[in-house]
């Protein structure tokens, strides 16, 4: 099929989507995988089709998703309702919405803020039990439990870490 | 009007810090959190109010732990059971929110429940939980009760609130995330606008029927 005219195009919306917690690395195929998962299963196969959510832009922490115009509002409920992506927990928060990816990735470059990553993992402790952090970021501070028996992450505070 | 997500569960029982949970929530737009077994306070400006859930109980113990927790600055909410058990529960004094009814059986919140949780000021909470998290059967039974549930309230207007159960900051939710959803079960904005402010509604006490002059 040959590429068709404007007029003749269908009409586009492009959602910027914030993917948390940061540094989570999750590949572009899955969070496909899941927000197609989520629509289908919330609102149905029909109106699936008519929305068509694909993920077209993808750099780690956000994502650009597109759907048809007039369904943005669908297809943000149903990205609120993904709450894993191969099985790690994930939250999608939407940014903007555009009808261009230009004109999302100019707003992108605006808001995006690199995390402070820390050089090396810091130790730390919390209720008494000794955490490594894996992401910081202002007050924001993200902790692993030491060990190899518990590798879930904690989602803390600056000011919840006790002095060591 | 301070927009109030009425259940979360901080670290012990989640994996989020009371104080990131009221960071995130100073994000995701709420002004108020009622947090379960942390004490009341306020981090980085959200209101931060404790909250004691009841479940698993006898209507006698039920009782005697309302009591007991009556005169505390607390959120008492207790878990939904049977018809006759909502009933005693709403009856209660010091009991302020009934939870969990998506997961009560078919007949355990009827229209002479919603009349008494009416006149009483008890607010029914709808727990976005399982329709952030749930599938299939689980999603749409909960959305098929709170369908109900709704039509119930544009009777009798008892109080609502809206609570996102989450344990983790991954599972809260902005609130206009939260009008979405609840427009998937027949909410529009001015009944969530409503529900967000539903803790106030039962927290506040109501003003005398008869005022001596």
């Amino acid at each position: 099929m040959g590429t068709r005219p404007p007029t003749l195009r269908e009409k586009r919306r492009y959602l910027l989507v914030c993917i948390e917690p940061a540094g989570t690395i999750i590949d572009q195929k899955d969070l496909y995988y899941a927000v197609s998962e989520a629509t289908t299963s919330l609102w149905g196969d029909v109106a699936a089709a008519v929305i068509t959510a694909a993920v077209v832009a993808w750099d780690g922490q956000y994502a650009i998703i597109r759907c048809r115009r007039g369904t943005e509002q669908d297809l943000s409920i149903a990205l609120s309702t993904v709450a894993t992506c191969c099985d790690i927990p994930i939250a999608l928060r939407m940014v903007a919405a555009s009808g261009t990816i230009e004109s999302l990735r100019e707003k992108l470059r605006k808001i995006k803020t690199p995390p402070q990553e820390l050089s090396s993992p810091r130790e730390c402790m919390f209720d008494k039990k000794m955490f490594q952090t894996c992401q910081c970021n202002g007050q924001k501070i993200d902790v692993i439990e030491k060990g190899f028996k518990n590798t879930n992450r904690l989602f803390l505070i600056r000011e919840d870490l006790e002095e060591l | 009007m301070k927009i109030t997500d009425a259940c979360v569960f901080p670290y012990p029982f989640g994996d989020s810090s009371v104080g990131r949970m009221a960071l995130e929530a100073k994000s995701l737009g709420f002004d108020r959190l009622v947090a379960d077994g942390t004490q009341s306070g306020e981090y980085y400006g959200i209101e931060i109010l404790s909250g004691i859930l009841v479940r698993d109980t006898s209507v006698r113990d039920l009782v005697n732990r309302v009591k007991r927790e009556r005169n505390k600055d607390a959120v008492v909410s207790v878990q939904a059971g049977n018809n006759g058990f909502n009933r005693s529960v709403i009856t209660m004094k010091g009991v302020h929110i009934l939870r969990g009814l998506h997961s009560a059986d078919k007949y355990a919140f009827d229209h002479v429940a919603a009349k008494m949780a009416a006149d009483n000021r008890v607010a029914i909470d709808l727990d976005l939980s399982p329709i952030i998290a749930g599938r299939g059967f689980a999603r749409q039974r909960a959305m098929h009760r709170y369908r109900d549930i709704m039509v119930l309230e544009r009777r009798y207007e008892f109080p609502l609130t809206i609570s996102s159960h989450a344990r983790s900051i991954l599972e809260m939710r902005t609130v206009r995330e939260i009008t979405g959803l609840c427009s998937v079960v027949g909410m529009d904005i001015s009944d969530v606008e409503k529900a967000f402010v539903g803790v106030d509604t039962v927290t506040t006490p109501s003003p005398p029927a008869v005022k001596v002059i």
